[in-house]
């Protein structure tokens, strides 16, 4: 199926030049690269502007309430593994309102893959700080919290203990669609972070800057080396590409919901034979 | 109409009058007393007796005072009675949490330490028998040191009393202590000395029908019930009282091929649950009234985008962190009107644990027939208890989802003019990729900001609650004489105070809905016909049950009874309100 033949009729309701488009075409090419069918795929979200994103997508998707997009994915993904299971969202959803929520699912190690959109505020709202929002951004615009430290989330889900974490940016499409390609392939929780361009409540060349802070880690760097992925983190720039994979035979071990794949749905689920009056 | 009435298995159902026991035994942590208790109940259980066991706690939930009281009798118990028969206590400083839980009256029998001298509280009550004392302590001076069991030596007193055969207890020891069997041995020494002590008093000798019965506690019943009617998810957080819900779920649903996921909070527990439902498969949470709170908005989501969900209150004493072992019917508000927007869902009650099962089935049916949150409302009281039950003989088939297949049409949410609900997409069924939205969306499932498109998909929303309304009108269990001038309306788990009360009060009838929310009011407003005086009866100090049936019908002229939960009511309560006596049981 190729990648347009996944999305629905719906046209987004995101503003002109918004990085959640790249997402949503990154995310349908992987998808079509993957040759996953719309029935066996689940597309679930929060609340905000990306996470309008699942009815985009011809799936199984739900756009429920703000902060819970992880435990209904996690419910979904659990009783039924064999759906491929995407969320997506925002940084206020993700990290601000249903952050409670991200190191358990990390801890569970379902296999979900989680796509946030970060495009360091909040624009459903109409310009609030999120939890990502520069100390100098916030300063210089007289937002709430010009003293409180953003959050550095890709340290977090590291330190939570992350199966597999990468970094993309919304304007390099082939470099998403390869990100999101390896992370729904990936047989645990999956973490991809997305730096996005807001058009109306960043600047206007917000999606450059963060580009220009951005670098490709190189080739030789090692993603199974959790030590390098911290590191790669916290030096205020951002690593672009997979920072962190856990090699396959340790994720064996841990991985609850890709331990017993031969399991089979519920009968009410797979009998032909329901009533249909 | 036809209404449920109440009715007894035909081997009770004689005119013959409940004999029981009330039995009490207080200790201290490390005292066990509630083996005693467990073992007793499981013993009566076998000879086919009837009874339930309460447990009282001091302030702690672990350590410090406890109380079991133990009813056993003839025939189906699911009160646990008014006066103290039998108080076993090791130390009278022991008694003083336990105010309001113990009676004696003038045939009670008092079985205490003999070393000690400690005055009993005056609110117990007193007894024309004399007290029968027993070396349960090991003394070192005036200095009380661990010696042999005390509740071995209290459970052979019992025994003894009972008339109950040293081998009984064996077995039920046996039986409770299967993996370390020298347990029993090694206990078996103490027992056998105290069930040859001298002079023990006996007690009224009951009489089982033979026939072994099953011990189930609330809780238990509650996810088993849920099983049987097609449960194959779970996801659940701790609260007292409602953990062993998911306690035994975690021992028993995995093995029959269900999932089971400890969450992180209430508002992840009912979000998995939710996402579990949109996949198709039954699926349900069991919380108490703080977790229910965390779970509102999810709710609403449940109803919004019309998955089925299952959620079981526990109710304990309320608000915030309140009391959280002991009993109320406080979340009677929340259950029927929390959340923000309009939204439909239906609320059920649980009289006992007999009950619970078929409530369970009951709660699936509706969630998966009408794609909406069903709330069961329980409630410390029935959820803690151990009660006696026959066996369970649930032949009915699982309530199961209308699938969704190409001929139901392309909108997910259409509204149809004769049908309430809409075949339901199963994720995996090729062509019935839909959106799912708590955002208010049309009947194809897109987002709107419409404010006609809100009217009518509330409107078809709603229209669900019509025919549940339709549905469940006879789900009520009326008692007593229909023609009694005199009338009580309750819920949940006054039930079997009640169902006694009646017994020995023939000028009352009693009403109890076994559905809050739609209420079955035209059973009710049948019922009440003729009434000359009417109560309703309630733990909740707002009396939230009798405003919520002046929002329904008029209710001029009825008494509310409503006090704040704690301790469930009882029949002297009942009667001293009511300013008729509580008669006397049979003893």
């Amino acid at each position: 199926m190729k990648p347009k033949d996944l999305r629905t009729e719906l046209l987004p309701v995101w503003c002109t030049g918004c990085g959640d488009f790249g997402v949503l075409k990154g995310l349908t090419q992987a998808l079509s690269d993957l040759e996953i069918a719309p029935e066996k795929l689940a597309v679930i979200s929060g609340i905000g502007c990306s996470s309008r994103l699942p009815g985009y997508v011809k799936a199984y998707s739900f756009n429920t309430i703000h902060g819970r997009a992880l435990p209904i994915a996690s419910g979904l993904k659990t009783a039924r593994p064999e759906l491929t299971t995407v969320v997506v969202g925002g940084d206020g959803d993700g990290f601000s309102i249903g952050l409670g929520h991200l190191p358990h699912a990390i801890r569970r190690d379902i296999n979900l893959t989680y796509i946030v959109m970060d495009n360091g505020i909040y624009g459903l709202t109409k310009g609030q700080a999120s939890p990502t929002t520069e100390l100098e951004s916030k300063r210089t615009r007289g937002l709430a919290g010009g003293d409180e430290q953003p959050l550095n989330p890709v340290l977090l889900v590291l330190s939570a203990g992350c199966g597999f974490v990468a970094r993309t940016h919304a304007g390099n499409m082939p470099h998403m669609r390869e990100m999101m390609k390896q992370a729904i392939e990936y047989p645990g929780f999956s973490f991809v972070h997305v730096l996005a361009g807001c058009v109306t409540y960043q600047p206007r060349n917000y999606s450059d800057q963060l580009l220009q802070r951005s670098y490709e880690l190189p080739a030789e760097y090692d993603k199974s080396d959790l030590g390098a992925a911290i590191t790669a983190v916290r030096d205020g720039r951002f690593a672009l590409g997979v920072i962190y994979k856990r090699p396959l035979e340790e994720v064996a071990a841990t991985a609850g919901a890709t331990a017993d794949e031969d399991w089979t749905p519920p009968d009410a689920v797979l009998k032909q034979d329901l009533p249909t009056e | 109409m036809e209404t449920r009435t109440e009715s007894m298995p035909a081997s009770v159902a004689t005119a013959t009058p409940l004999r029981s026991l009330v039995i009490a035994i207080a200790g201290s942590g490390g005292d066990g007393v509630a083996l005693i208790g467990d073992l007793l109940l499981k013993m009566a259980a076998h000879q086919g007796l009837y009874g339930m066991l309460v447990q009282s706690y001091g302030p702690q939930i672990r350590g410090g005072e406890s109380a079991v009281v133990l009813r056993i009798g003839d025939r189906e118990i699911c009160y646990e009675g008014e006066d103290t028969d039998v108080l076993v206590c090791f130390r009278a400083a022991d008694l003083k949490r336990f105010r309001g839980s113990l009676h004696l009256h003038d045939d009670s029998l008092l079985i205490l330490e003999e070393k000690d001298t400690g005055a009993l509280p005056e609110w117990l009550g007193t007894t024309n028998q004399p007290v029968y004392r027993h070396p349960f302590a090991t003394w070192d001076g005036d200095v009380e040191v661990a010696g042999e069991p005390k509740n071995m030596m209290a459970l052979a007193l019992l025994c003894r009393a009972l008339g109950w055969p040293e081998e009984l207890a064996r077995q039920a020891m046996a039986e409770r202590f299967s993996h370390k069997p020298a347990l029993v041995d090694r206990n078996m020494p103490t027992f056998r000395k105290a069930y040859d002590a001298p002079n023990v008093p006996q007690l009224l000798q009951l009489k089982g029908h033979g026939v072994p019965l099953v011990v189930e506690t609330g809780n238990e019943a509650v996810a088993r019930g849920a099983m049987s009617a097609g449960l194959e998810f779970f996801a659940g957080y701790p609260i007292t009282p409602s953990s062993e819900v998911m306690e035994t779920l975690i021992d028993e649903l995995p093995a029959a091929g269900g999932r089971i996921i400890q969450a992180e909070d209430e508002i992840s527990a009912l979000g998995m649950v939710v996402g579990a439902s949109f996949g198709g498969v039954p699926s349900m949470t069991a919380t108490s009234g703080p977790g229910l709170s965390l779970m509102t908005e999810m709710m609403g989501l449940s109803s919004m985008a019309e998955i089925p969900t299952v959620i079981v209150d526990c109710q304990r004493a309320g608000p915030a962190t309140g009391m959280p072992s002991r009993t109320e019917q406080s979340d009677l508000y929340h259950a029927i009107y929390g959340g923000h927007g309009d939204f439909p869902r239906a609320v059920l009650g649980v009289f006992d644990v007999v009950h619970a099962r078929d409530v369970m089935f009951r709660a699936f049916e509706l969630a998966e027939n009408y794609q909406l949150p069903v709330l069961v409302l329980s409630d410390a009281y029935v959820a803690q208890r151990r009660q006696i039950r026959d066996g369970v003989t649930d032949r009915r088939d699982k309530p199961r989802r209308w699938r969704w297949t190409p001929e139901d049409g392309p909108a997910r949410f259409a509204i149809t003019g004769d049908q309430p609900v809409n075949a339901f997409r199963v994720p995996g069924t090729p062509g019935g990729t839909y959106l799912a939205a708590g955002i208010e969306h049309t009947e194809d499932g897109n987002p709107s900001a419409d404010p006609g498109v809100h009217q009518r998909m509330s409107e078809k929303r709603f229209k669900k609650l019509e025919a549940i309304a339709a549905d469940t009108r006879t789900w009520v269990r009326t008692m007593g004489d229909p023609a009694a001038a005199k009338g009580i309306i309750a819920w949940g788990s006054s039930y079997g105070m009640l169902r006694e009360w009646i017994e020995s009060h023939p000028e009352y009838r009693v009403f109890m809905p076994e559905i809050l929310h739609p209420f079955p009011i035209e059973a009710f407003t049948e019922w009440r016909k003729g009434l000359l005086e009417t109560t309703t009866v309630e733990l909740s100090y707002q009396g939230q049950f009798h405003r919520y049936l002046s929002s329904l019908t008029d209710m001029n002229g009825v008494r509310s009874f409503a006090r704040s939960g704690g301790l469930p009511m009882s029949m002297r309560e009942l009667g001293e309100m009511l300013g008729v006596p509580a008669t006397r049981k049979e003893r």
